[in-house]
């Protein structure tokens, strides 16, 4: 076990026991390699349940909504940004959430190890800045960092942005990563070009929703995409009202995405659907100066107007 | 039923022939993964996957599909009338399904061609089909087919089945449809029932994941309904549907009309019990408004109503796709351990 | 908005916004004509645009 999770579980008893907060969200092992699952713990015998390790990649932001208990929650960088943007969108209370902050190392995407790996993936195993995956044609070691999610490679904040209590030490940040040469790539091409890129992305998509729903900021209570009265957009497989939902879905989070990943990896087919937030991530920082969920005290750009936003698109 | 021998070198010429008499599918790789499409004359099917992302219901059963079509506009003869789509209802060849996706279609017929209710779309699509199986030699560690009824040399629902054995397949005509197929691809040679027998019998021993259903049947339904454990087996469920999407056994689906203009048409796409719309009242009121009720509600049906209902086992064949693919690792395996092992008023350990 | 409309592939020139007040009628009237005339430039839309649903 990792000193993390130790000091997690340490935490977590702690709070239980003091009757600070009702009931502790985190993550347990999982039952197939590479995955762990979100889970709650209210008895402070249980805690022992809890773990941290590189594959608590879905953001447990998107856990804590309409939730009336206290609670504690186990969050890494970009959880914590979301935590933040649901508390200044007035979805959770600041003192309704006590935040267990986890120094992050990035997740380990796991499309990554199964591609890398000889046959099927049976275990994956962490330590000291190596992963070892053994597989059905045998057993074989790779750099942490060769086979970290794409998102997380390029994390510009991987320490906690808010957090009552810290779960390890700080980690470094890697502030000179360059986060955006997928998306000037697109940026750089034609109209047709563009639309083929998209056309492609999308080829495979089932319209599941799961990267909607794996996101801490999708929390409308019936989406646009679910009304049928209007139907706003077709519910079937046609490409036209694919996209349409893909297009607003990432609209819908201009300004509040944090590049958290969790809506690629739920992903069942494997789509970069960053490919699309990553657009108006980048578009937010440059024109607006703004990351999403850094700090309490200041209102995101599109609920606000300022003199000198930005106006070059309008005549 | 007799035993076939195919050399692979035979087999890729008589697939070739099956092109012209049959409309060809078979695995193919798209984008990270394999799925069920259409080939092209030319193009083989690709037996390199344990098995595609999604199963192959959808050949059956496709996500979106037309059930009739109108129009509004007064000046056309035939305005106002419901018209069936033109739709390609000759033979297709499915080349390379798995055990666990043909036994499935089994499952799945028992809702839609049954004596009082038939779906028209569902029978014609799967009586144009022949199933040419492939066996499984080497099972994943999340199927548990053989706890679920079938297995990875099981022959249900199949018209041919076949099994890698390096340069040849060993193979086994079941049905009259299968006879007609192996006719038309010309393959005739002897094969050895024997040999296919140990290899069965290899693969089925080889199927790690066990799971636990014989009580599921004895179990009181309102207990099981009202057990403690929901809401922690729920919790990390985001209510995705993956799971229902990729299951080669989830057969619901929604009814939608889509209109441009005076031209219209009612389509059936898949839906999930996993949604919240999915049982939405026209009143708002919404019998399964939390995410832990529709959790429930999956495995309820899947393990207990289903079980009750038709005696034919779970509905479920092992196939392992939810387990592997559920964003946050919600395991049907693990679920059904405690469904089976609950007993009212003792702790269950989750 | 338009920034990614324009990043998935719809052409520049398309989409147009202006704020326009009510007293404004000359703009009104050069707005107008300019859309026209680059959305004109571009041709009908090939992209976007569902006629009827696609079916497997
Ligand atoms: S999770 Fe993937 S398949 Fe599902 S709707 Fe999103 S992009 Fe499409
Ligand atoms: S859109 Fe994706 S990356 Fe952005 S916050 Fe949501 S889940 Fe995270
Ligand atoms: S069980 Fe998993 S795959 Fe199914 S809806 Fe819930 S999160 Fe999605
Ligand atoms: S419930 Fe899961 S394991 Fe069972 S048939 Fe469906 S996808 Fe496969």
């Amino acid at each position: 076990m990792n000193a993390m999770t130790d000091k997690i579980r340490q935490i977590a008893r702690r709070l239980l026991e003091e009757g600070k907060v009702d009931m502790v969200v985190g993550f347990r092992k999982g039952t197939v390699p590479m995955m762990s699952e979100p889970c709650f713990i209210k008895d402070s015998a249980r805690v022992d349940a809890l773990v941290w390790d590189g594959n608590c990649g879905i953001n447990l932001a998107n856990y804590l909504t309409r939730r009336k208990e206290r609670m504690a929650v186990v969050a890494k960088g970009c959880d914590t940004r979301n935590i933040v943007t649901h508390i200044i969108e007035n979805q959770i209370r600041r003192e309704q959430v006590y935040i267990i902050g986890v120094p992050c190392q990035g997740m380990i995407d796991k499309r990554k190890v199964k591609n890398l790996a000889d046959g099927e993936v049976l275990s994956v195993e962490e330590k000291d800045g190596k992963v070892v995956v053994t597989a059905g044609g045998g057993e074989k070691s790779f750099d942490r960092t060769a086979l970290l999610q794409d998102n997380c490679a390029i994390c510009h904040h991987k320490n906690p942005a808010l957090s009552d209590e810290l779960a390890g030490e700080l980690v470094r940040e890697n502030p000179d990563v360059d986060r955006y040469e997928d998306v000037r790539k697109v940026e750089a091409m034609g109209a047709a070009e563009k639309w083929k890129f998209f056309d492609e992305l999308l080829s495979t998509c089932i319209r599941c929703y799961a990267c909607r729903n794996a996101c801490p900021l999708c929390y409308c209570p019936t989406c646009f995409v679910d009304e049928s009265k209007p139907q706003w957009v077709g519910k079937g497989q046609d490409p036209t009202d694919t996209r349409t939902f893909h297009f607003l879905r990432a609209f819908h989070c201009a300004g509040r995405c944090t590049d958290c990943g969790s809506c690629e990896r739920a992903c069942p087919m494997g789509i970069p659907v960053r490919q699309f937030t990553k657009k108006l991530e980048k578009d937010a920082k440059e024109l607006f100066g703004w990351e999403a969920g850094m700090t309490l005290d200041a209102r995101p750009p599109l609920d606000t107007f300022r003199p000198d936003d930005p106006g070059a698109f309008i005549k | 039923m007799r035993d076939l021998k195919i050399a692979k070198t035979d087999w890729a010429k008589g697939v070739e022939k099956l092109f012209g008499p049959y409309r060809v599918f078979g695995p193919k790789k798209e984008g990270l993964f394999h799925n069920f499409a259409r080939l092209e004359k030319g193009e083989a099917p690709d037996f390199s996957c344990k098995n595609t992302r999604l199963s192959a219901k959808g050949l059956i059963y496709p996500q979106t599909e037309k059930m009739f079509e109108y129009t509004l506009d007064p000046n056309k003869p035939d305005h106002h009338v419901h018209k069936e789509p033109v739709k390609d209802y000759s033979p297709m060849a499915v080349l390379g399904i798995r055990p666990c996706d043909a036994k499935a279609f089994t499952l799945v017929k028992l809702n839609f061609d049954t004596p009082e209710y038939k779906d028209p779309y569902w029978i014609k699509n799967y009586a144009a089909a022949t199933f040419v199986g492939l066996a499984c030699d080497a099972p994943c560690h999340a199927c548990f087919c053989t706890s679920a009824g079938t297995g990875p040399y099981d022959t249900a629902g199949l018209d041919v089945l076949l099994a890698d054995a390096g340069d040849f397949f060993l193979a086994k005509v079941l049905t009259e449809k299968g006879e007609k197929l192996v006719a038309a691809a010309g393959w005739a040679g002897a094969g050895d029932a024997g040999a296919f027998e140990a290899k069965a019998k290899a693969a089925g021993d080889k199927v790690v994941s066990k799971v636990n259903t014989a009580k599921l049947a004895g179990k009181v339904t309102n207990d099981l309904h009202a057990a403690p454990f929901w809401e922690d087996l729920a919790f990390a469920c985001i209510n995705c549907g993956t799971c229902t999407y990729l299951c080669p056994t989830c057969w619901c689906f929604d009814i939608q009309d889509e209109v441009c203009g005076t031209e219209g048409c009612r389509l059936k796409n898949w839906d999930s019990c996993m949604y919240p719309l999915f049982t939405m009242h026209g009143t708002g009121h919404n019998p399964r408004g939390e995410k832990a009720q529709r959790v429930r509600q999956r495995f309820m049906h899947k393990l207990k109503y289903f079980v009750d209902k038709y005696g034919a086992g779970i509905h479920c064949v092992g196939c392992g796709r939810c387990v592997t693919a559920c964003p946050v690792n919600i395991d049907i395996r693990r679920v059904a351990e405690i469904m089976n092992g609950y007993e009212p008023g003792k702790d269950c350990a989750v | 908005m338009k920034g990614l409309l324009e990043h998935m592939g719809i052409e520049p020139g398309r989409l147009h916004f202006s704020w326009i007040s009510s007293a404004e009628s000359t703009k009104f009237v050069d707005v107008v004509s300019q859309v026209t005339e680059s959305v004109k430039a571009l041709g009908p839309a090939q992209n976007f645009i569902k006629r009827e649903p696609k079916v497997a």
